[in-house]
């Protein structure tokens, strides 16, 4: 009798380690692929490219959930717990440290799940296991290099620096309650205007003394629009608390808030606004356009400042600069036409129905420019056209507009 | 120091010289240095140029090459009558591999110009000892498919990529 078929053994590598880079000395190390495999950090799609609903029927008490990915348009029915590892999947955590998660929450593991979630969730093209970046590896490679060493252990510091809590729904209940709410009132739309016309008068009459009012800074221009930089990126935070708060109006729930270093150098404040999806439209874009428009106020009311300031003082150039910096701010926000998938653009996309707009137009104007793709105009080819074509002459614009704001300030 | 007769009873048991008759194998002993290694030494480095094979007497080597940093691959392990370098006999490139000794190692070494003399001397000998060099070429590039298979596996394994659905 012959033995049943058994499962092929898992592959494994023989690895030599130098003790050093010159030395003889070295140890050799055997890398199963199932211990790679548990260390693996997988990292889930953005949170800007999914979506999570739960569906409304339930089988044996069962909860289920529908996960979507907005830029392929792919459905997954996932189970409560596939949710849980789901939401483990956040490319800091390794697949040994979402199974003990699991373990400490379900009371029990199947070693099953995670493969079979893994295998789905690559198939929906929702997961990457590749979670280093073209920069670290470029690092890597030269890590010989003292200085690429350096920023190699600097990003990795930086990588692990998250503050955040999943507790934070409470804190946005009180916030909206004690004040918050008044953002949304027709009150609140209307004061929130006023200022914005205020501003734009202030900034208009501010505009033929501009010489003069950045003359404030004084020798060290780019030092002081550096400092308003860093002032605005505490700005950024109130933009993401007032997203928190229009989730609270709609009666949705904010699962994180917190901050880290994007990329492992870009410092962010972050808010997961991902239960908005479940809301009505008029929710999606009320809770997209409320973040945006604290830079519309915080712009005017640097304006009104400015205006108010001693003529070439410090203080009006910064508070006219700070005012710049917030009005961009709102634009780049709210315009949806700059390559990048901010507030306007998920709007944009929102009211066109088109989810993957930003990703369809490049691959159609790039197939276009090879002649790869047929030059018939429908509506659909000519929103692709005319999206890549207003993105690119407004990045131009912006990019401009900013060297001349540079160059006229030194 | 181990003595001629030494050496001709260790190369009779080798592979590589079965086809080669004891005349033969004593010239063939004739040409041989004999080359210490100790443990955790590096022979030579993959890029290095020369143009010795060695025969691995007494001891264990590593083969591997470079991955990233200082991590290499381990791509063989050889022990006594086992051979490698052989590449540089034919062409001038530069060594393909690094060799680290895994314990301390005595190493047999042929020269280009002995295996040149060899060849020219006696050439029975030297088309037996070919011949015995192209079955182990052609089992070392069997390998190496074996090898190219399984690192391809270990990376599937390891993240876990779902090929045959995509």
């Amino acid at each position: 009798m012959s033995d049943p078929v058994s499962a092929p053994r898992r592959a494994k590598l023989e690895l030599l380690v130098r003790k050093d880079d010159s030395g003889d000395g070295f140890e050799v190390r055997e890398i199963g692929s199932a211990v790679a495999f548990i260390r693996s950090r997988p990292q889930r799609v953005p949170a800007s490219s999914f979506e999570l609903a739960e569906v409304a029927s339930r089988v044996d008490g069962q909860r289920s959930f529908i996960l979507k990915n907005t830029a392929t348009d792919r459905f997954l029915l996932i189970t409560e717990p596939e949710r849980f590892l789901w939401e483990q999947m956040d490319g800091a955590r390794s697949l040994q440290e979402i199974a003990t998660a699991y373990v400490i929450r379900y009371g029990e593991f199947d070693f099953d799940i995670i493969p079979q979630l893994i295998r789905k969730l690559q198939r929906a093209q929702l997961l990457t296991l590749t979670t280093t970046s073209r920069l670290r590896q470029a690092l890597a490679r030269n890590r010989r290099r003292p200085m690429a060493k350096m920023a190699e252990s600097a990003l990795t510091v930086l990588e692990r620096i998250n503050v955040s809590s999943r507790n934070v729904q409470p804190v946005f209940r009180r916030a909206y309650r004690f004040g918050g709410f008044l953002l949304f009132t027709p009150a609140g739309v209307v004061l929130c205007a006023m200022l914005a016309i205020v501003g734009l008068a202030a900034g208009l009459k501010l505009w033929p003394d501009a010489e003069r009012v950045v003359s404030g800074f004084g020798k060290s221009p780019l030092m002081a629009i550096l400092s308003v930089k860093l002032l605005f990126l505490v700005t950024v935070a109130a933009h993401q608390v007032v997203h928190g708060l229009a989730l609270v109006h709609y009666g949705r729930r904010v699962r994180e808030f917190g901050f880290t270093f994007l990329h492992g150098f870009v410092p962010t404040f972050y808010i997961d606004v991902t239960d908005i999806f479940m809301g009505s439209r008029r929710a999606r874009v009320v809770t997209a356009v409320s973040g945006a428009v604290v830079h519309l106020v915080l712009g005017s009311l640097w304006f009104l400042v400015a205006l108010r300031a001693t003529p070439g003082s410090f203080l009006q150039a910064f508070a006219a600069a700070s005012g710049m910096i917030q009005w961009q701010a709102f634009v780049v926000a709210l315009y949806p036409f700059c390559f990048i998938e901010m507030d306007g653009y998920h709007v944009l996309v929102d009211v066109l129905g088109i989810p993957t707009l930003k990703q369809d137009a490049m691959h159609y104007v790039s197939a276009l420019l090879r002649g790869a793709a047929a030059r018939r105009f429908t509506r659909q080819e000519a929103l692709y056209v005319g999206y890549v074509f207003v993105s690119a002459v407004s990045v131009a614009a912006f990019i401009a507009f900013n060297v001349w704001l540079v160059v006229h300030a030194s | 120091m181990a003595t001629s007769a030494d050496t001709l009873t260790f190369l009779r048991s080798v592979r590589l010289f079965r086809n080669v008759d004891d005349t033969d194998l004593v010239t063939f002993a004739g040409s041989l240095r004999e080359s210490p290694l100790r443990r955790g030494q590096v022979l030579f480095r993959e890029g290095d140029h020369g143009d010795e094979m060695f025969l691995v007497r007494a001891g264990s080597i590593v083969i591997s090459k470079a991955v990233t940093g200082r991590v290499e691959q381990v791509l063989a392990r050889m022990g006594p009558g086992d051979f490698f370098g052989e590449m540089a006999l034919f062409d001038r490139s530069p060594r393909s591999a690094t060799i680290q000794a895994d314990t301390d190692v005595t190493l047999l070494v042929l020269d280009r110009g002995s295996l040149a003399r060899l060849t020219e001397d006696s050439p029975r000998a030297a088309a037996a000892f070919f011949q015995s060099l192209v079955h182990v070429f052609i089992e070392r590039l069997r390998a190496s498919g074996d090898l190219v298979a399984e690192v391809t596996r270990w990376g599937l394994e390891a993240t876990g990529l779902d090929v045959e659905s995509r």
